[in-house]
């Protein structure tokens, strides 16, 4: 099983910062984003399992965003992180395939269970997944040989 | 609006409310006022031309019969037989048997020499050549004369008559009793003072005058009549005495006598005079009637346009209000947002200095253990205070969110308590303890729970301030209570022993913008939003207070359904 890589998302340089800070301290590497632009283009380059993304924000907002991640990357877990007033944007996140979302301020130890549940959903998901190839596999050879 | 307004509207209204009706009325009485005295005048004037048409008839009758008397006697005698004073006597006799006026008869020659007499006097002998009268009857035949005194001193008048026969001529005349005569004219009576005389040309009375002037006197008004030589007239003049009378004259007796019926004008027209007291009384009642209704009416007006214009202008700053109060919990949302940021960042820096202080001491890195403890206690007071932050930012949150309502079931068991939660600090803070009283099945109401909150927590406030307002020493104690209530609905009660409401105020209580905080402290709205909210739920809000004993707020809600 691969270590958790986390992906910070929020306009705020320095709560990114010591997020990671602290996250590494933990013994979680985590990438940061300081827009929904930026995070784009480092998922692109970077593999992350679990992305905290900040709903308020200039430029691109969080629901876009999300819903840019949720097209492009689609196991990417995405967790929300939002000021209440824009609790009816989280919702509206969940719908848009968000797994959970954080209400301001958390604290790093509810971001990293948050973020750690999120993440064992997703591995026992492409576990699924690949229980179901494997099954495929030893069904029939044919079958393989087809889907090569 | 401003006074002045209502001042300058009040004062046409009522200009126009008392003018307009006044107007019309003055009009129609005066109208009606006219053309009665008019009446009144022409047909009094008429009732007297009549008299004095019907009295001058019977004047010149009783004259005119007079002398026909005369005349038949004359004719029937001659001058021989009637020389006989016997003879006479019989025929004055039969005169008077036809009148009793004739009061003597006497004959004349032609020198005027008087022959015969008969009468209460002696006048046999006398020469009456000279006499005017006797040279008027020569001339004219016969002659009536004015009233006179003559030898005897006795007003009188006399009729002669000539009689041409055997080749001479003589004259016989008879004396008319002026008592008799008097007693004709003055027998007209017209209301009080209406009264009848007659006047010769020189205009000297001939009969006596009631209203005073005896016989043969001067009439004293006479040279005023004016000229006209109408058979009757009618006109109005003062009198020596200065009274006003209406006359009405009429000419006799070939225009040498002048009957005249008088009236003092004020007695004539008394049912005009009458007719004006009687209408300067309506004017005044009717005019105090009309301005009085006038000012009632205006001041009703007014009073009702004020009432309207201060009510829109509660609308007004109600609708002012309540946006108003839509701005602040927007940017009080907006503002506790904002805090929320950096709030996210003191939590992050907190927990990495924890993280590393925490290291550096298992490390032993960090030999002070008294130090040590003092900043841990520091770092945890960080962590309560983020924490309270973080709460009074959710509060604002919470308070400010403006998100259409949609009411759902809530039980209220649960709803309770929370609210209870947020106000518990406070309560703490201010050493008031809240004493839940729950019922024990789930009470279940139709609404907004964020509403309901809202209700509870203004009412739990306003307990508080109440408590704190008490003068008396006293431990505060708030009680909370709900319960089910037969018919279908749910009752909370929130009860304080706080300050109370003075019965004054307890009418304003739920009304907008009354409120007894000092100025900035309250809006006044709290109540009168919880009132219309309860009221759009289908429920009640009630509330009784003694002064220093406190306030019971009693809220009825309809169970759902």
């Amino acid at each position: 099983m691969n270590e958790m890589k986390l992906m910070l998302v929020d306009d705020e340089p320095r709560f990114l910062e010591t997020t990671q800070k602290l996250l590494l301290r933990k013994g979680v590497e985590a990438v940061t984003a300081l827009s929904g632009e930026e995070a784009l283009e480092k998922l692109r380059l970077t593999s992350v399992h679990v992305v905290i993304l900040d709903v308020k924000m200039p430029g691109m907002d969080g629901i876009t965003t999300l819903k840019a991640i949720k097209s492009r990357f689609p196991m990417i877990e995405v967790i929300m992180l939002t000021g209440h007033a824009t609790v009816e944007s989280a919702i509206e996140g969940l719908k848009s395939g968000a797994t959970d979302y954080l209400m301001k301020p958390a604290d790093i130890d509810e971001i990293l269970r948050k973020a750690s549940e999120a993440y064992a959903n997703r591995q026992r998901l492409e576990e699924k997944i690949r229980v179901a190839q494997m099954r495929k596999l030893s069904g029939s050879p044919r079958d393989i040989i087809k889907d090569s | 609006m401003d006074q002045e307004h209502y001042s300058t509207m009040r004062k046409i209204i009522l200009i126009s409310m008392i003018l307009v009706p006044v107007a019309t009325f003055i009009s129609i009485l005066g109208i009606g006022y006219l053309s009665f005295t008019r009446t009144i005048e022409k047909r009094t004037v008429a009732n007297l031309k009549g008299i004095v048409k019907a009295h001058r008839h019977m004047i010149e009758s009783f004259l005119s019969e007079r002398k026909s008397d005369l005349d038949f006697a004359a004719n029937t005698h001659s001058f021989e037989e009637l020389k006989n004073q016997d003879f006479l006597g019989i025929v004055l006799e039969r005169l008077q048997r036809k009148s009793v006026a004739f009061s003597d008869l006497g004959i004349f020659d032609a020198s005027g020499l008087h022959v015969a007499y008969q009468g209460p006097y002696k006048l046999t002998g006398k020469i009456y050549r000279d006499e005017e009268w006797f040279k008027t009857v020569l001339k004219n035949g016969y002659y009536i004369s004015d009233v006179f005194s003559g030898f005897r001193n006795a007003p009188h008048f006399i009729i002669g008559v000539v009689r041409h026969g055997n080749g001479r001529t003589w004259v016989v005349r008879a004396t008319i009793d002026t008592f008799i005569f008097n007693h004709l004219v003055e027998s007209i009576r017209i209301g009080k003072t209406g009264e009848a005389y007659i006047l010769n040309a020189a205009g000297i009375l001939q009969t006596e005058r009631r209203s005073g002037g005896g016989l043969l006197e001067k009439s004293g008004d006479s040279q005023n009549y004016p000229e006209s030589r109408e058979d009757i007239q009618s006109f109005i003049l003062k009198d020596v005495a200065g009274i006003e009378y209406l006359y009405t004259t009429a000419w006799m007796k070939n225009n040498k006598w002048r009957l005249v019926v008088r009236q003092e004008k004020a007695d004539a027209f008394s049912t005009i005079r009458t007719a004006t007291y009687i209408s300067i009384l309506i004017i005044i009642t009717g005019g105090a009637l009309i301005v009085g209704i006038a000012f009632y009416l205006t001041d009703r007006i007014i009073h009702r346009m004020e009432l309207l214009d201060s009510e829109k202008k509660q609308l007004n700053q109600q609708l002012i209000g309540a946006s108003r109060l839509a701005e602040l919990g927007e940017m009080a949302a907006g503002f506790a947002h904002e805090i929320n940021n950096p709030l996210q960042i003191i939590k992050s820096e907190h927990s990495l200095i924890k993280m590393i202080l925490s290291e550096s001491v298992e490390a032993g890195k960090y030999d002070d253990p008294a130090g040590l403890t003092e900043i841990n206690d520091s770092m945890d007071q960080i962590e309560l205070q983020i924490g309270r932050c973080a709460a009074i930012t959710q509060a604002i949150l919470k308070f400010g969110r403006q998100s259409d309502p949609c009411p759902r079931d809530i039980n209220l068991n649960e709803l309770m308590p929370e609210i209870l939660k947020m106000v518990e600090k406070k309560a703490g803070v201010q050493n008031i303890s809240i004493v839940p009283d729950f019922a024990e099945i789930p009470l279940v109401i139709h609404g907004e729970p964020s509403e309901i909150q809202q209700i509870l927590l203004n009412l739990l406030n306003n307990a508080m301030y109440a408590i704190q307002e008490n003068p008396l020493p006293h431990e505060g104690r708030i009680t909370i209570k709900t319960e089910r209530v037969s018919d279908g609905f749910v009752k909370i009660e929130v009860q304080d022993n706080g300050v109370g409401i003075s019965t004054e105020n307890l009418k304003k209580i739920f009304s907008p913008f009354f409120t007894t905080k000092p100025v900035g402290k309250g809006t006044g709205l709290g109540l009168s939003v919880c009132y219309g909210i309860i009221q759009n739920m289908g429920g009640s809000m009630e509330v009784e207070s003694d002064s220093h004993m406190g306030t019971k707020f009693t809220i009825r809600l309809p169970e759902a359904a």
